[in-house]
């Protein structure tokens, strides 16, 4: 892009072709005063306040957000008659204006406020008429307050371009426009909490805060996210609780979000935005527990330890390390998942360790890997914002990934990007694509559908085939197969999947996010071998002169750090950084750090999981880590029955889970917000937390109970932080190295991208898969078939210990199609009986139009609802009805 | 409009105006009458621009005579009838013209020149076939089977034609940019939305010629290359929304509108959008995201509509007499329409005249005819008498013109340069009863209203003008007032985002300069001369010309007023909200006001 040169106060700048002046003074630190222009939004032009005046160029006084840059343009800020223009336009916004800062929680970052210290203002000469309408509590997390509203527009332009909602708007015209929901009906939205953070004055309000503290007050720590995978950078607004001269100590008081840092842009969720009230739950543990005559009773922290190191030494001698089994956690940081493993491997002596992905898609991390060496998975996160495809694959991007949706629409906004929605069930995602394709397929004709794509890019000739066959290997067998492949298989019409694939084959970079409900069926291996096929045959065309058609893959992974408990090998299969634990070689680079030789019998893959051993009596104690399998391994009676099993169990986590209360001993364990640490995203970006207050209670992080219970029991474990556990781990993993503690402050580290500048990608070969069969039995007595899924407003332990998040979110409902709550005489809010050939429960129904006829779906994320219990597998048959009395 | 068969022809104007004159009961009647007459047809046209006539009804005569006919009623249809039918004089004070009596000439029709109002009055709106034999889509047939898109625009460049909405940008131009953007899709879109008060130029020409509109329309969209228009039409036209739709029917089923026009390459898709009624959509980008579905907002520009306008293409925006004005253009050529006009400002204006004018209307006259010419020579002085005292000029958006400027010439620097603006070409006509500060405000209350509330300029400037008028016009104002209108009015022309802000304060502007002594008299002297501002006027009875009639008394809804019947009455000012209903009722003139 040409750059244009030019002058602003003096000062000699150079910035893109097309920045409007705003932007390039922000970019270059120069202050222009302004209340609606905020540069991830569209200029909307509105407050009238970022008049300039331009002496050199298309002279005049312009509207700095609204008028571009031209070569050897001059800009004046400030000039005498802009002043006496800015004053005006502050005058009138203050007449109508409460000024009621002493009680407004904006005080100190209002902009209204800034603007008019700066132009040092006086009283205005007209009379205030102040608007004194009621403030809109119409919902538990946002207010609004019209009275201190500007109409910068910029929440509603937020709710439309970045959430693609569109919930509010302005109302009425002339003096009499407010911001309100249509009909002034309740806020029904996503509670993104968007409107707070673009609002410059204190118009909207998260009342979560609820006077908890002035913006002066808090200390701001930016640290990641501990829901999703996305691993968006929020910001903790702490605060001593009470004063630190009455003994407070510091407490979230807020969380807040920072354009300019991480991944997002400053776009939260729900969850994000709204979910940190868990962190000063009183329903936290406190303290070690310890079983007593069948009760958890407080200890101290020597005895839980004490206690924990001789039942495992005692079992190690009499049934040896392989007797105890290790769940790491999704949502511990890597340093902790490393030490776990290194725990469980050197100090224990047991490879049976795993962790719920990996327990629920055994086959994942090889084909991730086969992913990133063929180089398909080299993007991050955020390049989705530069997609000219978007192609989303059995993923909810809206409930499961809702910022990934934030920089979708950036990418369809600003880029003009299409949209493919592949899905069994008619997700929801709203946006402006002008090509939005939805392939709703039916269950099991998954690979089919990706292999009816690829006969249409080779029938079509949509990629440069020659260059594809000279580039791969087995490219012709492929070919043969697709030849002989009939694409009516797919139930979907020729013409729609000819679109999509001449939309994913457009010039430039497409995104594909390979979701959860691939990853979880049964079929899965099969459709993601598929869909490396696919990407594959993009990429293999790939000419960089003409930017031809690019795709790039992204698994869908659950939580904060699902990837990266792979990542550091809290698998059986793996050693840190996907290092083959079979191999001996490979064991070599670890062992050698590690200062200890692993014994052949113990690195072996097992096909059994933890629990399927624990069922069989082969293990005798079970350590877990931040984790709740009763509640979120997907089949729930499975483990409920495994832990009735074993003898001693160790959990440590937050909350006295499920899980937890099954245990010998609970180790109270720290939360996000009071360690230190990394978490890799789906991405496969490694950010780091930031520290924001100490531990509550007696908790302590993840890798200091670890290196406590080794060093107990006799081993070296002399980590002081988690910088040293990664200085470890860099050494170790192949994944990780050349990471730097230090640096990941300021940059993240994508580890795939730094691993492609060493390697170079493989050269790829096709596999040929048949679509498969896929047997769902579903009967007379179990007519529908159980889906599950994410949701938006919940995941894991830590939403539902969240106050805000459980009051827009109370319930777990079912999700029944319009015919078939039609012929059940199901209506929105009956209570339905959901029974499988295992067990029942009993929830509100939704009717919706989102799944189809014969399905059911159930949010998996409420662990309240156990939904687990009905599982046998991931498409269980089950039969509905209404509650009868 | 062919021959008559040996028929007598009667035609009704049934423009939105006529209908509301009560020509719609005179169409019924005439029909219910003279269905026993064989030799006479009855048919009807639209508006042909003599509102002060309404109801018209026009007689044509197979020896060729031709009678048109005002102000008449269904109640005088049984005494002129059947004089009509035998050709036999009828009552004089019906006749407007006569071609037997060639002298007798309708003084509102001289100075006058049609183009774009050729067909307006003449036609049946609601049949394509008139307007075929009145040379209707030749033009664009010429367009389509001999130019080319860069010889059409420079055609519209060379006719010297500006955008008749009000701004006057040269539509050749326009029309260029939008060619020279690149785009797989274009639109071209007719603006309708015609919102000033006391204009109903475009409202005329939409009900009486609407395929005229729809022609300059599809040859705009060939120039630049549009192969999808929208008419933006205001659902307040419902009359000239049927019409329209009518129309584009008729000439989709002739190969006129649709795929392959006339055979040719070209197609074209037209769809008509109906406003919701708010003033500011008639701002190009706030149109466009009127159509989009938006709220209608205008939007910055940059970007103009002709780089990224509907839905983020290419898009033209004309306004209706601009496209009216085309067809005629290709037709004559653009030498014939240059030679009418100033130097600057070619060819003809359309103006709706109305307010405190003898004969208000449609007229059509060459650009740089003197103001007076309109408002004297052809809508005949104001209609009470009184003396003239201004004219506004461009809606809300434009300025007052007093009566020392009324030769200025009607081109759109001379107005300009009064402060008033061209605009769409509402003309509203003030005599001595009206109050200069109650025009200001009338319009201020109308663009505050209308302000769509996006900038602040726009949406608080306004109000505050108000509320300092408001304050004038109550007796309360001060003189440093004025100070703050025009400091106030100078910021909000400036720095309003589109033009319904840019422009709302010319009202202000212009009557405090030319009517300044008014408004210091509101101040000073707390004073109406115009005896308008019920706050400064007092109603009274004069005693000696009270008959004791009682009708004050019985109309007065306050119970303000005593008296019995032959005694003298008294106004309680207590009581009295100044209504002036009391000075309506009275046929004695025994109420003073003032």
């Amino acid at each position: 892009m040409k750059t244009v040169h030019l002058v602003i106060d003096d000062k000699s700048i150079a910035v893109p072709e097309g920045t409007n002046i705003f932007q390039a003074a922000i970019d270059n630190n120069i202050y222009i005063p302004g209340l609606c222009y905020q540069p991830k939004l569209p200029q909307f032009g509105g407050c009238r306040l970022c008049m300039v005046e331009v002496t050199e160029r298309r002279t005049g006084h312009r509207f700095a957000c609204a008028h571009p840059v031209s070569e050897g343009m001059i800009v004046k800020v400030n000039t005498p008659k802009i002043t006496r223009y800015r004053k005006s336009v502050m005058e009138y916004l203050l007449a109508h204006h409460p000024l009621d800062c002493p009680t407004c929680d904006k005080s100190g970052e209002c902009g209204l406020q800034n603007i008019s210290y700066d132009l040092n203002l006086a009283p205005g000469r007209f009379k205030t008429t102040r608007m004194n309408v009621p403030v809109i509590r119409d919902n538990p997390l946002l207010e609004l307050n019209r009275n201190r509203c500007v109409l910068c527009g910029r929440c509603v332009s937020t709710c439309k371009e970045i959430e693609g909602l569109g919930a509010i708007d302005f109302q009425n015209r002339g003096i009499k426009t407010v911001i309100g929901t249509a009909f002034d009906k309740p806020l029904d939205c996503s509670f993104c909490g968007g409107c707070v953070a673009v609002c410059p004055t204190g118009a909207w309000q998260d009342r979560t805060l609820g006077f908890g503290g002035r913006s002066w007050e808090f200390m701001k720590t930016p640290t990641i996210c501990p829901y999703c995978s996305v691993g968006c950078t929020i910001v903790l607004n702490t605060k001593a609780s009470p004063p630190r001269r009455d003994g407070g100590v510091d407490t979230v008081k807020r969380v807040t979000s920072d354009d300019y840092t991480g991944i997002n842009e400053g776009n939260l969720c729900v969850k994000g935005r709204f979910g940190y009230e868990f962190i000063h739950s009183s329903e936290r543990i406190n303290t070690p527990l310890l079983r007593r005559d069948n009760e958890l009773i407080p200890v101290s922290w020597d005895e839980a330890i004490a206690c924990i190191s001789e039942n495992f030494k005692k079992i190690i001698a009499e049934h040896g390390g392989a007797s105890i089994g290790g769940i790491g956690s999704e949502k511990s940081t890597n340093e902790e998942n490393y030490l776990f493993q290194k725990f469980c491997r050197t100090v224990l002596k047991t490879n049976n360790i795993d962790n719920l992905s990996n327990i629920k898609s055994p086959f994942l991390n090889g084909l991730i890997y086969k992913s990133v060496i063929h180089g398909f998975a080299s993007a991050s996160l955020k390049d989705i914002e530069t997609a000219t495809t978007l192609f989303f694959f059995g993923a909810d991007i809206t409930e499961a990934h809702p910022v990934i949706g934030n920089m979708a629409r950036k990418a369809i906004r600003l880029k003009g990007a299409n949209l493919v929605i592949a899905n069994a069930r008619n997700v929801q995602f709203q946006s402006q694509a002008r090509s939005d394709v939805r392939l709703r397929y039916a269950l099991g004709s998954q690979v089919a559908l990706v292999n009816a794509i690829m006969k249409a890019i080779i029938d079509g000739n949509l990629v440069d085939l020659k260059k594809v066959e000279a580039s791969t290997n087995n490219f012709p067998a492929l070919r043969g197969q697709l030849n002989n492949f009939d694409p009516q298989l797919t139930g979907i019409s020729a013409e729609t999947i000819k679109q999509a694939a001449t939309l994913l084959t457009n010039n430039g970079n497409s995104y594909l996010v390979c979701g959860k409900d691939v990853e979880e069926d049964p079929q899965g291996k099969d459709i993601i071998e598929a869909l490396l096929n696919l990407c594959a045959l993009i990429n293999a065309g790939y000419n960089a002169d003409t930017n031809s058609a690019r795709i790039s893959i992204f698994f869908s992974r659950s939580h904060n750090n699902s990837q990266g408990v792979n990542d550091v090998g809290v698998v059986p299969g793996y050693l840190p950084g996907y290092a083959d634990i079979e191999n001996a070689s490979s064991r070599e680079t670890v062992e050698n750090v590690w200062g200890v030789k692993l014994p052949d019998d113990m690195c072996k893959k097992d096909n059994q999981d933890v629990f399927d051993l624990a069922l069989q009596d082969k293990l005798k104690a079970l350590y877990i880590m931040g984790e709740n399998p009763m509640v979120n391994h997907p089949d729930g009676k499975k483990v409920h029955d495994a832990l009735q099993k074993v003898g001693f169990i160790v959990v440590q986590d937050t909350f006295l889970t499920e899980t937890a209360r099954k245990a010998n001993v609970v180790l109270p364990s720290a939360t996000f917000a009071e360690k230190e640490g990394t978490f890799t995203n789906m991405g496969m970006l490694v950010q780091r937390l930031n520290k924001a207050i100490p531990p509550v209670g007696n908790a302590r992080p993840d890798w200091q109970i670890i290196s406590d219970i080794a060093k107990k029991m006799g081993h070296a474990f002399a980590y002081a932080s988690p910088k040293d556990v990664m200085v470890e781990l860099e050494r170790v993993s192949p994944a990780y190295s050349g990471i730097i503690y230090d640096r990941l402050k300021r940059k993240e580290f994508h580890w795939t991208s730094f691993l492609l500048t060493k390697n170079k990608p493989l050269k790829y070969t096709f596999g040929v898969i048949e679509p498969g069969v896929l047997n769902i039995s579903v009967s007379k007595d179990f007519p529908f078939i159980l889906l599950t899924g994410a949701n938006l407003n919940h995941q894991g332990t830590f939403s539902r210990h969240t106050k805000a998040l459980m009051s827009v979110a109370p319930e777990c409902l079912v999700e029944v199609s319009r015919n078939d709550a039609r012929a059940m005489g199901v209506n929105n809010g009956d209570v339905v009986i959901i029974e499988s050939a295992r067990n029942k429960i009993k929830l509100k129904a939704k009717v919706s139009g989102k799944v189809s006829e014969g399905m059911v779906f159930i949010s998996e994320d409420y662990e309240r609802q156990p939904v687990n219990l009905l599982r046998d597998g991931a498409y269980t048959p089950v039969r509905i009805h209404k509650e009868i009395g | 409009m062919g021959k008559n068969n040996g028929h007598i022809r009667f035609v009704v104007g049934l423009g939105s105006c006529g209908i509301a004159a009560g020509a719609k009961d005179l169409y019924e009647e005439l029909a219910a009458k003279m269905k026993s007459h064989p030799a006479a047809t009855l048919t009807h046209t639209s508006c042909n621009g003599m509102c002060f006539k309404e109801p018209i009804l026009e007689v044509f005569y197979p020896d060729g005579n031709h009678l048109m006919l005002g102000n008449i009623h269904k109640k005088d249809v049984d005494k002129v009838l059947e004089p009509l039918l035998t050709q036999k004089p009828v009552d004089e004070k019906f006749v407007i013209e006569n071609s037997l009596q060639p002298d007798k000439v309708e003084s509102f029709r001289l100075k006058q020149h049609k183009i774009v109002l050729e067909n307006c009055g003449v036609i049946d709106p609601d049949d394509i076939a008139p307007y075929l034999e009145k040379g209707g889509y030749t033009a664009l047939k010429k367009v389509l089977t001999s130019m080319t898109f860069e010889q059409v625009i420079e055609e519209m460049k060379a006719s010297g034609l500006r955008g008749r909405g009000g701004a006057g940008f040269p539509t050749g131009m326009k029309w260029q940019f939008a060619r020279n953007t690149q785009s797989e899709k274009k639109y071209m879109i007719c603006n309708a939305d015609e919102g000033d008060p006391g204009a109903f130029m475009d409202r005329a020409v939409l009900e009486s010629d609407p395929h005229r509109v729809i022609e300059g329309l599809i040859i705009g969209g060939y120039a630049i290359g549009a192969h999808y228009g929208y008419i933006y039409v205001r659902a307040e036209y419902p009359l000239a929304i049927k019409r329209l739709k009518i129309a584009i029917t008729q000439a989709t089923e002739r190969n006129l509108l649709g795929d392959n026009i006339l055979k040719s390459d070209f197609s074209f898709h037209l769809k008509i959008k109906e406003g919701a009624g708010a003033f500011v959509c008639g701002e190009e980008t706030a149109l466009i995201a009127s159509i989009e579905g938006e709220r209608g907002n205008p939007r910055l520009r940059p970007p103009f509509p002709a780089v990224s306008g509907l839905w983020k293409h290419p898009t033209n925006i004309n306004n209706v007499e601009t496209l009216a004005s085309v067809p005629w253009i290709i037709n004559n050529g653009s030498a014939a329409y240059a030679s009418y006009g100033t130097a600057k400002s070619k060819g003809t204006k359309v103006f709706s005249v109305a307010g405190k004018i003898a004969k208000g209307g449609l007229v059509e006259v060459d650009m740089g005819i003197p103001l007076r010419d309109i408002i004297y020579t052809i809508g005949g002085g104001t209609s009470s008498g009184k003396p003239f005292k201004a004219v506004q000029l461009g809606g809300p958006s434009g300025g007052c013109i007093p009566e020392r400027l009324l030769d200025t010439p009607v081109d759109y620097e001379s107005i300009a340069a009064t402060g008033a603006i061209m605009g769409s070409g509402g003309m509203v006509v003030m005599d001595a009863d009206t109050c200069i500060v109650d025009v200001a405000k009338f319009f201020l209350t109308f663009t505050q209203k209308e302000s769509c509330g996006k900038c602040t300029f726009c949406r608080v400037g306004t109000t505050r003008l108000l509320e300092i008028l408001e304050r004038i016009a109550a007796g309360k104002g001060v003189m440093e007032d004025l100070d703050k209108l025009a400091d106030l009015s100078v910021k909000v022309k400036d720095l309003s985002l589109c033009g319904l802000g840019k422009t709302a304060p010319n009202p202000i502007i212009t009557t405090i300069k030319y009517f300044r002594d008014e408004y210091e008299e509101h101040i000073k002297d707390k004073k109406c001369r115009a005896a308008v501002c019920k706050d400064l006027i007092d109603f009274a009875v004069v005693e000696k010309e009270c008959t004791g009639c009682h009708a004050c008394f019985k109309n007065c809804p306050v119970k303000a007023i005593s008296g019995t019947a032959k005694a003298v009455h008294h106004i309680d000012q207590k009581i009295c909200i100044k209504c002036g209903m009391c000075y309506e009722v009275c046929k004695f003139n025994a109420i003073f006001k003032g």
